[in-house]
């Protein structure tokens, strides 16, 4: 089938699901922004347990598949009397793995910045919540901003995870499976969902180096 | 003195109110950790899932040797495309970073693309659309091939980047003993920048390893596709799902560390260097 | 109501072990109000940690740390208080990088002191045009050179209105053509009156500006005298074999 012919055809459908695709990258990058912010305060905190729990969590989320993940969620957990609906599924797995890669990034965003900083706050007087506030965060956040974009669009690659279970409305991988499975909608059918792909993924990288040629701190 | 991290600088040396808090809340915490395991082990208990039926075939050498098998299939897989991997990455670097314009924007196009399409989409394009070309393809290349091509891009920026922290003093003085410039990129500047980006591509390697879990959907017989047989074999899901996720875990965590590791003596190596 | 005598900063037979290392040993020390104080040694002898002491950078593991008699507190609001009645400039600057020189100078201001971010900024203003800085107030520190960033620092310190003023080797991370305009500026704070306790390897400037030099060898001070005694008739023989090392 040629572009055209496909698009006429299928072109509504094409269009849900690249919002579906957009839709599940915001909602597991918000997400994952939070629990990465949330275990890297655990990961830097003096109280040792949530130390190790941090660093666990970092290295089983990291290393996991996405497909052994969302396998597990799906049809292993039930086994456990722990029963998720199928987006649930895919949105806990594409929240899970983009958190623990947030949470590394904002590590060693921490690290860019020079002890002696953190000293010098300490001499001036800033109490500790001070000091976080206004040296820490706002150094961490400005370097990790490219990290962060490149983080966005893997939560996006990351999202296609939603073609392996039933998903209504269908992502923008799932939906050329469909098209195949019901015509042969050839290399067309590839190339359209393809191409929306690379088109958000261009953006949100012009985005990115945008804000990090705005924000970024000379050295 | 120790050396300073920041994750020890954060806070500092505590005083005796502050330590007080600290033995608290780490005794808090340390108790809300054990509740949370034994809250997963009392589910797998009340659900029966510690039962031996399903576990008592790890105890045979024939479930490995069959998971075995699975895991060699991957590795394999894993290894060939990302050697292949390297080899499409390598070109589009030499292309990106070539004067003729052409060349370098189909280069750019190419490694945009590749980083900007999941690999699931690259897999469901050799599943499906490669036997409708009439194109005969081994289960194990229709998932190796998507896995490297979804790869190559990554490669290639990794190996630019490589390529440009060289210094380029050494490509002037290079090209003033009167090396021409591809003896040059490969006698000086690729020998250096490949030491470079090991670390990444070793991490490459990790997301290779990672995608090629996708092996079932073309029905290749990898370590997820084997762990499926024994599932329907001793109708043990849970189990058997959850040994290949600690599989697959443990392997990407080696390699990472092993990524970490060389990294870390790749900057601290060159300091030394610099330093001297 | 403070004694007229009670020095600024006392040590009182402060102990500190980092490890096994022993590396202040039984150090009593006072600086008196208007007071400028050089402390001078071999690099390992204890004086950086030393002077890191005296607003808890670093803790002690004995001994006791007064400043105008009363101890320091180990934690908390009190001792952020204490820290920020006390200046201290470090060796490398350690200007935030992220924010503009002058943001540099009014954040402890206006989030410490709650100074009004205006009277803030032209506080800032008068102390970094009396460093010579003024000109780069809106730069951020790496568009500075060394000598700048440390006159910008000293200011920044300033801005706290500091009872005393600790300086961590000021001099040591900077170009040589940068060393005396920092110099400089310390010398003019010690003709106004600050109390001050310098780490610094500049011999010709403490013999200039001190009141007192103290050598410290080992974790110990080992001679405490004028200056022009000092350095004309040392009375140790360490002191005697420490300058004599100088001179070669």
């Amino acid at each position: 089938m040629t572009i055209s012919a496909l698009l006429s055809q299928y072109g509504d459908r094409y269009l849900q699901a690249l919002f579906e695709t957009w839709k599940l990258t915001v909602f597991s990058f918000a997400g994952a922004f939070l629990i990465g912010i949330l275990i890297t305060v655990m990961r830097v905190s003096p109280i040792k347990p949530l130390r190790v729990f941090g660093d666990f969590y970092v290295q089983i989320f990291r290393n996991i598949p996405g497909a052994a993940l969302l396998i597990l969620l799906v049809y292993a957990l039930p086994y456990l009397k722990i029963v998720f609906a199928y987006r649930v599924c895919v949105l806990i797995a594409t929240t899970l793995i983009p958190s623990a890669f947030c949470s590394e990034h904002l590590m060693s965003g921490i690290n860019t910045i020079s002890p002696g900083q953190i000293e010098a706050a300490r001499a001036l007087g800033l109490s500790f919540f001070q000091m976080i506030r206004r040296v820490i965060i706002p150094q961490a956040l400005r370097s990790t901003v490219l990290p962060m974009t490149n983080l966005l669009v893997a939560t996006m690659l990351t999202t296609s995870l939603g073609s392996q279970v039933p998903l209504r409305p269908m992502e923008l991988t799932g939906i050329v499976s469909y098209i195949n499975t019901r015509s042969a909608g050839g290399v067309a059918a590839f190339a359209i969902s393809a191409a929306l792909y690379c088109a958000t993924a261009l953006l949100i990288g012009f985005a990115g180096s945008l804000i990090d040629r705005k924000v970024r701190i000379l050295r | 003195m120790k050396p300073l991290s920041i994750r020890d600088m954060l806070y500092e040396e505590p005083g005796p109110k502050m330590r007080r808090q600290i033995g608290i809340y780490t005794i808090l915490a340390f108790l809300l950790l054990a509740a949370l395991i034994v809250a997963v082990i009392r589910q797998f208990v009340i659900t029966g899932q510690f039962d031996s039926r399903y576990w008592y075939f790890f105890g045979r050498a024939t479930t490995w040797r069959f998971l075995g098998q699975g895991l060699l299939t991957t590795i394999t897989s894993a290894l060939a495309g990302s050697v292949i991997a390297f080899i499409l990455g390598f070109l589009l670097m030499r292309g990106k970073l070539r004067r003729n314009k052409l060349l370098r924007s189909i280069s750019t196009m190419l490694i945009e693309f590749t980083r900007g399409v999941p690999t699931l989409l690259f897999i469901y394009f050799f599943f499906l659309v490669i036997p409708q070309t009439g194109i005969k393809m081994s289960a194990f290349w229709k998932i190796t091939l998507p896995c490297a091509i979804s790869a190559c891009g990554v490669v290639a920026e990794a190996l630019r980047s490589g390529v440009n922290a060289v210094p380029w003093g050494q490509t002037e003085a290079a090209l003033s003993l009167g090396l021409t410039e591809t003896r040059l990129f490969y006698k000086v500047v690729f020998p250096q920048a490949i030491r470079f980006v090991i670390p990444s591509l070793i991490a490459e390697l990790v997301i290779v390893l990672k995608d090629t879990t996708f092996a079932s959907i073309v029905t290749c017989a990898d370590l997820m596709q084997n762990a499926k047989v024994l599932i329907s074999n001793y109708d043990a899901m849970l189990s058997v799902y959850l040994v290949v996720a600690v599989i697959y875990i443990l392997i990407n965590y080696l390699l990472n560390k092993l990524s970490d590791r060389l990294a870390f003596r790749l900057r601290t190596g060159t300091a030394e260097r610099n330093a001297a | 109501m403070i004694q007229k005598d009670t020095p600024i900063i006392e040590l009182k037979n402060v102990n500190k072990f980092f490890g096994n290392l022993h590396v202040l040993k039984d150090i009593s020390l006072q600086v008196h109000k208007g007071e400028v104080v050089v402390i001078i040694g071999p690099s390992g002898s204890g004086k950086s940690t030393l002077c890191r002491t005296i607003n808890r950078l670093e803790t002690i593991n004995s001994g006791e740390i007064l400043i105008e008699g009363v101890q320091i507190p180990e934690e908390g609001k009190e001792l952020a208080a204490l820290r920020s009645q006390i200046g201290m400039v470090f060796q490398s600057f350690n200007l935030f990088a992220h924010m503009s020189i002058l943001d540099n100078m009014t954040l402890a201001p206006v989030d410490v002191l709650k100074m009004k971010r205006k009277d803030a900024r032209a506080e800032a203003m008068r102390l970094l045009e009396r460093v010579g800085v003024a000109d780069q107030a809106n730069k951020v520190p790496s568009q500075l050179s060394g000598g700048q960033q440390q006159r910008a620092a000293i200011a920044r310190a300033l801005a706290m209105h500091p009872k005393a003023m600790l300086f961590d080797e000021p001099t040591s991370a900077l170009d040589p053509e940068m060393i005396g305009e920092v110099l400089n500026v310390m010398t003019e704070l010690a003709a106004e009156g600050m109390t001050m306790l310098i780490v610094t390897h500049e011999m010709n400037f403490a013999r200039r500006v001190a009141n007192r030099v103290i050598l410290m060898d080992g974790g110990c001070i080992v001679e405490e005298s004028e200056p022009d005694t000092f350095f004309s008739d040392p009375q140790t023989d360490r002191a005697k074999l420490f300058l004599n090392s100088l001179n070669k």
